[in-house]
């Protein structure tokens, strides 16, 4: 107990005091990139990893939300931090509605539905050119030079949404969200209201992954539909990121957040510059092969394995020593 | 033990990575975004080695006053948001003078906002949206025409020799395509043309035939395409298959210019024209020159973009040198200065109508003829006389 | 009027090559229950063999087929046996597991094909790649004529095959129930390898198929392999027929949104036919024909 105290001040003691002896804008940037993902993999772990609904649509939420905070400064002349307040609403509306569609498909039926609904959506987005400016994109100046201000807000985000996350999984509701993605048969026929529940996991879902998208847009100033509706870069990752840290795992998407957004970018700058630049394309390869590597030898993830991990790396040692 | 291993761990890995950030003495850091990998990626390699090139040149020649221009090329993959953070990178981490580059429109207009932000003077060169210019931003500058103005070469041909009464417009979507479209909607408007047809379409589609089918009902007297090299390859195609027949077929630079698109749609090539921002003929100095040292050196053809990035890199050479400090406040007094000839011609920036700091750059009209690509209008310039009219079905061997 | 039979036309000839591509899908889904989002990956694979055949061989992309499907045929077995089949004894939490190696596989690929290809688009150029046959007004693309035909061709073979063969019905016994199949004495294992290596060889077939109409570039797998899915739920999993019908229904709902909707939402017409299948039609087409 009491080692458990000390490690939670110091991680909150490291938390709170990186931005200010970090000073470099582009740490800092990458770590509230991390954040963010943070949010999206943990909101993605709630409704693939415990509820068992795996979601391929997640860029609906993301977009829906940054969009919502986007529209505030083009349509209406206000700020987009409106968003904040908005965009995790909006997503939950239209999470509704994708519930209300996509629910009644299980297991890989449901994953192709939210696929779909993703490229709908992204594909609305680009026509709907009086709305959304199509493919010109919506940009706007950032409220604030510094990071500081940015990083301090994701941060109270991702917490939020952990401890949420957290809070739910001990209740009823996460009892309940574990039995669907068991049997979801045998959690019917026990009384539990089956398609409530999914629902509930997808709105909670859905709720933040929308606050991480009117986040982006009032961060990175900048979005069009291929950004933030992006199967690839979003609704893909989301998943990646959940399964490489573990899936349902409190701790895992962070974990894998911070490891696949660290991945990207060392690859991307060919390891900051020390590796020779053809590096820097192999970065989708590695991604690909971390992918295989961890499906095949740690299905549950970095965190969910963790005790595999450390048993491994532990007889390495003593046999080593 | 084992937590002072992690720590030591960290820290080290921290401090590796900072130590990156360590300048390099007697040189000069100017950063350059372009797309060199994904699906830009044939765009980005030829501005790249353009820049790469000059470079070269540039130091052999002195450098700038003595110090060596070190060009800091950093792949943008062509994502908007891999761009933004690659310029705060550059300006943050790098520590770089000023930036250059900035293929595609989204892309640029994303990272321009990131320069402006941070008082980063920025020279664009290819990115084309007219938002880039018209934004009322004071520290992005550029060297190519806007979007709007690509066809405006195009326009004189067609109200002095083709003299069409219907047009039908083709694009992709995309903040290119989209915005070229539109204004090139107006323009046919404002001349007294009637469009017909207006349609966007998905990058990457492998059946134009129905659109093109119902091109063919409306039969325009031109049809206008702006389009990136596949696409543009495939509507010529199965224009052809179609036996569709206007006056004549007009691309809106982009795709239309490259050696590509010729290799591809083959036959169907011949005879098509499009807007253009260069040729290697145009009485520039070095044009020629850079056109054959290219092809040597890379063996291949280079269109406006790779003319754009080698006179880009002599703008900056040339500004840099002038400036009093390497100072953003003195190389933006500097860039406001410029006035200089350059392979791609004089490089002059000034605001006029809604732009800022917007270099005149003039238009041309090539076209396909016999397999080169010969540039046909404005009339003083021409190697060889426009071709019109056109009897496609002969042309294309029915 | 003729701008409608054009369309239709049009539709009914993209759609021959949909149906390639669904085709194998289904049978994979069919047969393990999975969906393989490398589909379109495996496709891209085997027009590069079409591609490097074209290019430094010489040899006409229609007879790379001899080369491509078997190549094919064995890399889908092969993926199967060494990191799909395994994942089934993994304990894990998620039963999508092997969906995501899938996503894994595609990703490897691609950019295996980027390392050795780069990005740059590659065309096989023949002489007939866009000539045209007009009955009326209305144009026949050559090309894809003849692989309109190879696509009914497969599926003819492919139809014997499952009904006549021993082999055949062990495949069609483990995509009824592969528990009963397996105390019938079928090694699961081994049909669930020769599935994914008929799988891929069909798609192979599309592939090379495409090659003189359409480019290539690594990254062009994704949008096929969505396209395989809107085609296996609308025809119903497992189902050859199916597959073939709703590739065509596919190909002339696309054309028909291209022209009267407009080109921009012609990708969404698919999309939009896949949710209405899997809401109002669950079981696609095959729930009403009985194949």
């Amino acid at each position: 107990m009491q080692k458990k105290t000390i490690f939670w001040g110091v991680l909150a003691v490291v938390a709170l005091a990186f931005p200010l002896v970090i000073r470099s804008p582009y740490y800092q940037h990458l770590v509230i990139i991390s954040l963010m993902w943070v949010i999206i993999g943990s909101s993605w772990n709630l409704l693939a990893g415990y509820t068992g609904q795996v979601s391929f649509g997640h860029a609906i939420f993301f977009g829906v939300g940054a969009y919502t905070a986007g529209l505030f400064p083009i349509h209406l002349g206000l700020s987009a931090w409106w968003g904040m307040l908005t965009g995790g609403i909006v997503s939950m509306l239209v999470a509704l509605f994708v519930g209300w569609v996509c629910f009644r498909l299980r297991g890989p039926y449901f994953a192709l539905a939210t696929l779909a609904g993703g490229e709908i959506v992204r594909l609305i987005a680009t026509n709907w050119e009086s709305l959304t400016e199509g493919m010109v994109g919506i940009l706007i100046i950032q409220t604030f030079k510094s990071k500081l201000p940015y990083y301090y807000i994701v941060l109270v985000l991702a917490v939020a949404c952990i401890l949420v996350i957290e809070r739910i999984m001990k209740s009823k509701w996460g009892y309940y969200f574990v039995s669907i993605r068991e049997d979801q048969d045998a959690a019917e026929s026990m009384g539990i209201n089956t398609t409530l529940y999914k629902n509930i996991s997808l709105l909670v879902s859905a709720f933040f992954t929308g606050m991480a998208g009117a986040f982006y847009m009032n961060y990175m100033a900048f979005i069009d539909p291929e950004v933030v509706f992006s199967l690839h870069f979003i609704s893909i990752m989301a998943i990646l990121v959940g399964i490489v840290g573990g899936v349902a795992t409190i701790w895992g998407p962070a974990v894998g957040a911070f490891i696949m957004v660290g991945l990207q970018e060392t690859f991307r700058s060919s390891f900051f510059g020390l590796a020779p630049k053809w590096i820097s394309q192999a970065h989708a390869l590695a991604f690909g092969l971390l992918v295989i590597f961890v499906i095949m030898y740690l299905p549950n993830g970095i965190v969910g394995d963790w005790a595999t991990i450390k048993r491994l790396v532990f007889r390495t040692r003593r046999t080593a020593g | 033990m084992k937590k002072a291993t992690v720590i030591f761990c960290i820290v080290f890995a921290i401090t590796l990575g900072l130590s990156g950030a360590v300048m390099a003495k007697g040189s000069v850091k100017v950063g350059i975004v372009l797309p060199t990998t994904g699906s830009l990626a044939k765009f980005g390699e030829i501005e790249r080695d353009a820049f790469l090139m000059a470079q070269e040149e540039i130091n052999a020649a002195g450098g700038i006053n003595g110090l060596k221009l070190e060009l800091l090329i950093e792949d943008t993959t062509g994502r908007p948001e891999v761009g933004r953070s690659v310029v705060e990178k550059l300006i943050t981490k790098d520590k770089v003078v000023m930036i250059g580059g900035g293929y595609s429109s989204s892309v640029t207009y994303a990272t321009a906002g990131v320069c402006q932000q941070n008082n980063m003077p920025f020279l664009v060169n290819t990115g084309s949206a007219d938002k880039i210019t018209t934004s009322g931003w004071t520290w992005i500058y550029r060297l190519n025409p806007p979007v709007s103005k690509y066809a405006s070469a195009v326009e004189s041909l067609l109200t002095q020799v083709i003299k069409p009464k219907t047009v039908a417009i083709l694009h992709e979507n995309s903040l290119f395509g989209t915005k070229g479209a539109k204004k090139f909607d107006k323009t046919c408007k404002k001349l007294g043309f009637k469009v017909v047809l207006k349609e966007g379409y998905e990058h990457g589609g492998i059946d134009f035939k129905p659109v093109l089918t119902r091109v063919k009902q409306k039969n325009p007297d031109i049809v206008y395409m702006i389009s990136y090299i596949m696409d543009a390859s495939l509507l010529m195609k199965q224009a052809k298959e179609l036996k569709l027949t206007p006056k004549m077929f007009i691309g809106g630079a982009a795709g239309f210019t490259m050696p590509e698109f010729k290799e591809n749609a083959g036959v169907a090539s011949n005879y098509v024209i499009s807007a253009t921002l260069w040729h290697q003929v145009l009485p520039f100095p070095g044009a020629m020159e850079f056109y054959k040292k290219f092809k040597a050196r890379f063996n291949k053809s280079v269109d406006y973009h790779g003319a754009e990035a080698y006179a880009a890199c002599y703008v900056i050479a040339d500004v840099l040198k002038r400036a009093k400090s390497f100072k953003n406040t003195d190389i933006k007094a500097a860039l406001d200065a410029t006035d200089m000839m350059t392979v791609f011609g004089p490089v002059k920036f000034t605001t006029w109508g809604k732009m800022k700091n917007q270099n005149k750059a003039a238009t041309y009209v090539v076209q396909w003829i016999d397999g080169k690509l010969e540039l046909v209008w404005p009339k003083e310039h021409a190697t060889k006389q426009f071709q019109y009219p056109i009897d496609w079905l002969k042309v294309w061997g029915y | 009027m003729d701008v409608f039979i054009q369309t239709i036309v049009s539709g009914i000839l993209i759609g021959g090559i949909y149906s390639m591509i669904g085709i194998g899908m289904t049978l994979i889904m069919g047969v393990m229950g999975i969906i393989n989002l490398a589909h379109g990956q495996l496709m891209m694979v085997a027009m590069y063999i079409t591609f490097v055949m074209a290019h430094f061989f010489h040899v006409d992309p229609y007879l790379s087929l001899l080369v491509a499907m078997p190549a094919l045929f064995l890399l889908g077995a092969f993926i199967q046996k060494t990191l799909l089949n395994p994942l089934i004894k993994v304990e894990s939490i998620l039963p999508e597991n092997q969906v995501l190696m899938t996503v894994g596989i595609g990703m490897v690929l691609t950019e295996i094909a980027r390392f050795i290809f780069s990005s740059d688009y590659k065309t096989v150029k023949t002489s007939y790649s866009s000539s045209a046959i007009f009955i009326g007004k209305i144009s026949f693309n050559v090309p894809m004529c003849i692989a309109f035909g190879f696509a009914l061709f497969f599926t003819a073979l492919l139809f014997w095959f499952l009904l006549k063969t021993d082999l055949g019905r062990s495949i069609r016994a483990t995509a009824q129930d592969s528990e009963a199949a397996t105390l019938m004495g079928i090694n699961s294992s081994r049909i669930t390898v020769i599935t994914f290596g008929i799988g891929s060889a069909l798609v192979a077939a599309a592939g090379v198929l495409l090659m003189p109409i359409f480019y290539l570039f690594p990254d062009i797998g994704g949008a096929f392999t969505l396209k395989a899915f809107v085609i296996t739920i609308l025809g119903g999993l497992g189902s050859t027929v199916g597959a073939i019908v709703g590739g065509i229904v596919l190909g002339v709902a696309e054309s028909l949104g291209a022209t009267y909707i407009g080109m921009g939402y012609k990708e969404m017409v698919g999309f939009v036919i896949f949710v209405l299948v899997l809401i109002f039609l669950p079981g696609g087409l095959k729930r009403l024909t009985k194949i």
